[in-house]
């Protein structure tokens, strides 16, 4: 079944991005939820569909998407899906949903509460149980291991990785980063994402309705997300399979694009994600700072769909978002938005 | 100034191993390292499936190692508690002899400086050895296996479980509604919130009127009667699974307060047997007293409710309330 290409983002608002927020996550989607509604004069009575993307072991607390639906003003009952997941992926079933055609507007978000926990002890905990998690396998080591593999590959090397993140950042030179000491080599400090609380939440139209909404709606005309095995021992951590397959699907050959917003937690991994989707130098890639300035970890990739939906009601023609899951871009998801004349 | 409160969560997980991972980790107690045959390869950690395609492997299972050669490492300089070692050490994909893919583990190698790619090392075997990764403590630099203390020999019985104990602490805000609750419990008054938009009623500090999606705070507090019905009940035959404190079967009731649309759920009873619960039982509170506070109740000094000798109601849609 071909899938409809009318169904556009209409808006979008993240909360502010901070290393520790008082704010309760449901607090958090409150307000984010309002903020991304309002501009457009709607309210929550509006909303056809909802779909929120959390994770428990981050808020620490069992079904923690129960109390979440506090935010959403779920009375009378409304039709409403949750993933435990990145809101990107939220985003993907809301975008599935809306193609059935018998509702026009659904609000997905992503929320968590980094600073809840410790991300280095918890993080582990989701690994291979049998393999890995028993010997505290950190995401941080896992991706240095594939930093070394993507530099042995020719892809990126330390000076790269430090402009990267000069980039994101906006702040330092590279030498003065590449002064630093390895928190594990070949990774600094400045490779790794800050820790950050935070959500996300967008709306989606379908149809007429989006053109009523907004001038300029992001339509998404291509969306797709693979994975691979998780256990990096057998996979080939300088290539990333899945991201290739998705964006092919997605379409992404098809036609240029001006923009694209990857959600690179670690500074190898833009590089990586650039060759393997083959990004030139004419592609402005996270213009936003992406998950290197902020990392509101399951809002993370749906704020590069955001950046990227900016970018065409801002008058952009075609942008392309990715959001990643799992360690060393296991899964990874490519949504293709183009605006109309 | 928000409150933030400290709590752990402890997950022991008890994991069935199957006939593949479970052989692994029964050689693991033999001092032996098993990988399984994939085509033209072996892979190690064994698994049951075929990584790229899905499909079932063949239970061959060789041996490979002990000893094998590093592919690739990184230093870690700050160990966590859920780490191998406890001072500085290398995670490393290691190719054991005959093997076609890496193992992760640690290796006790001093210092970064003395590792490279493609080094030698073998595993430091722990004496008492369970059937669990962790019984290769580590690896160690060079050809020849080590063993840390007196071996105690193999596991008398294949492996078949493992144990995995996950425990996080959390650290959350707790919303203001939440301690207003608590602080009038202290006085023996029962509180809720009063939505300005919708009119209803929460209790239990509910810092969100979940209909209109609005804030709530000091603003909103409304007093509630500390006497109600019980609308419907529960009868908790206890599983005795860990931090299980009941024994015996208890009753767990939904309380409509009088005049309100407020329903309190989940609560415990005081002096009434097991028995005698009912819908439509007149209850009140019962409040502790200032020695027996106890932290972390949602209704701070509520202990529970007790029946107050009103006639019973008689009012079949009661049973439908327990929201």
């Amino acid at each position: 079944m071909p899938t409809s290409t009318d169904i556009a983002v209409v808006g979008w608002a993240p909360t502010p991005m901070v290393r520790h927020t008082e704010l309760s996550e449901t607090q958090l989607l409150v307000r984010v939820i309002t903020d991304a509604l309002q501009p457009l004069g709607l309210t929550r009575s509006d909303v056809d569909f909802t779909c929120l993307g959390s994770c428990d072991y981050i808020t620490g607390q069992a079904f923690s998407f129960v109390g979440n639906l506090d935010a959403i003003g779920a009375w009378p009952p409304k039709r409403d899906s949750h993933v435990e997941m990145d809101g990107a992926w939220a985003l993907y079933e809301a975008w599935l949903r809306l193609q059935e055609g018998d509702i026009d507007i659904a609000v997905v978000t992503g929320s968590g509460r980094s600073s809840t926990g410790n991300p280095a002890l918890i993080y582990p905990m989701e690994m291979d149980p049998f393999y890995l998690a028993p010997i505290g396998a950190d995401p941080v080591t896992l991706a240095a291991l594939q930093a070394r593999a993507v530099i042995a590959a020719g892809i990126a090397d330390e000076r790269s990785m430090a402009e990267v993140a000069v980039r994101s950042r906006g702040k330092g030179t590279v030498d003065e980063l590449l002064s630093g000491d390895y928190v594990r080599e070949p990774l600094r400090r400045h490779d790794l994402p800050p820790i950050t609380d935070g959500a996300a939440a967008m709306v989606l139209a379908r149809g007429d309705r989006a053109r009523q909404l907004v001038e300029r709606p992001a339509y998404i005309t291509g969306f797709d997300h693979r994975t691979e095995c998780h256990n990096p021992s057998f996979r080939a951590l300088d290539d990333s399979p899945s991201t290739r397959i998705a964006a092919e699907a997605a379409g992404l050959g098809d036609k240029p694009v001006e923009v694209a917003e990857l959600q690179a937690a670690f500074t190898h991994e833009e590089l990586l994600l650039r060759s393997v989707l083959g990004l030139g130098d004419d592609v402005t890639v996270n213009a936003s700072g992406g998950a290197l300035k902020a990392n509101p970890i399951m809002a993370t990739g749906l704020s590069r769909i955001g950046y990227a939906a900016e970018h065409i009601f801002g008058g952009g023609t075609r942008a392309l978002a990715h959001s990643t899951s799992g360690p060393c871009l296991q899964q990874n998801l490519i949504c293709i938005l183009e605006g109309r004349s | 100034m928000v409150r933030f409160e400290e709590s752990s969560i402890t997950f022991p997980y008890k994991r069935s191993l199957g006939p593949v991972i479970g052989a692994f980790m029964t050689a693991l107690t033999e001092k032996r390292i098993l990988g399984i045959r994939n085509g033209d390869g072996v892979l190690v950690p064994p698994m049951e499936w075929d990584p790229a395609t899905g499909a079932e492997l063949p239970r061959e299972l060789v041996e490979v190692g002990p000893a094998g050669t590093i592919q690739s490492w990184t230093w870690v300089t700050e160990p966590t508690e859920q780490h191998p070692l406890d001072r500085p050490f290398a995670f490393a994909f290691i190719r054991l002899d005959g093997a076609s893919t890496p193992l992760l583990h640690a290796v006790d190698a001093g210092s970064p400086g003395a590792l490279a790619d493609g080094m030698r090392v073998a595993p430091r075997w722990k004496g008492q050895r369970i059937g669990h990764i962790t019984d290769i403590a580590c690896f160690v630099p060079g050809e020849a296996s080590e063993i840390e203390g007196e071996d105690l020999g193999p596991a008398a019985e294949p492996v078949e479980m493992m144990d995995y104990l996950a425990s996080i602490t959390y650290r959350n805000p707790v919303p203001v509604t939440s301690d207003l609750v608590v602080d009038a419990s202290r006085q023996h008054r029962l509180v809720g919130f009063r939505c300005p938009e919708c009119g209803k009623t929460y209790a239990g500090g509910r810092g969100v009127c979940p209909i209109d999606a609005l804030e709530l705070n000091e603003k909103h507090l409304v007093d509630l009667p500390p006497n109600g019905t019980i609308t419907n009940f529960v009868i908790v035959t206890p599983v005795q699974y860990p931090g299980q404190t009941e024994t015996e079967p208890f009753a767990r009731v939904f309380v409509l307060l009088d005049d309100t649309d407020v329903v309190l759920s989940y609560q415990p009873v005081v002096e009434l047997p097991v028995v005698d619960v009912a819908v439509g039982v007149r209850v009140s509170a019962v409040w502790a007293s200032a020695v027996e506070e106890t932290e972390g109740n949602l209704y701070g000094s509520l202990i529970g409710w007790i029946p107050n000798g009103e006639p019973d109601v008689d009012e079949p849609d009661l049973v439908n309330r327990i929201f």
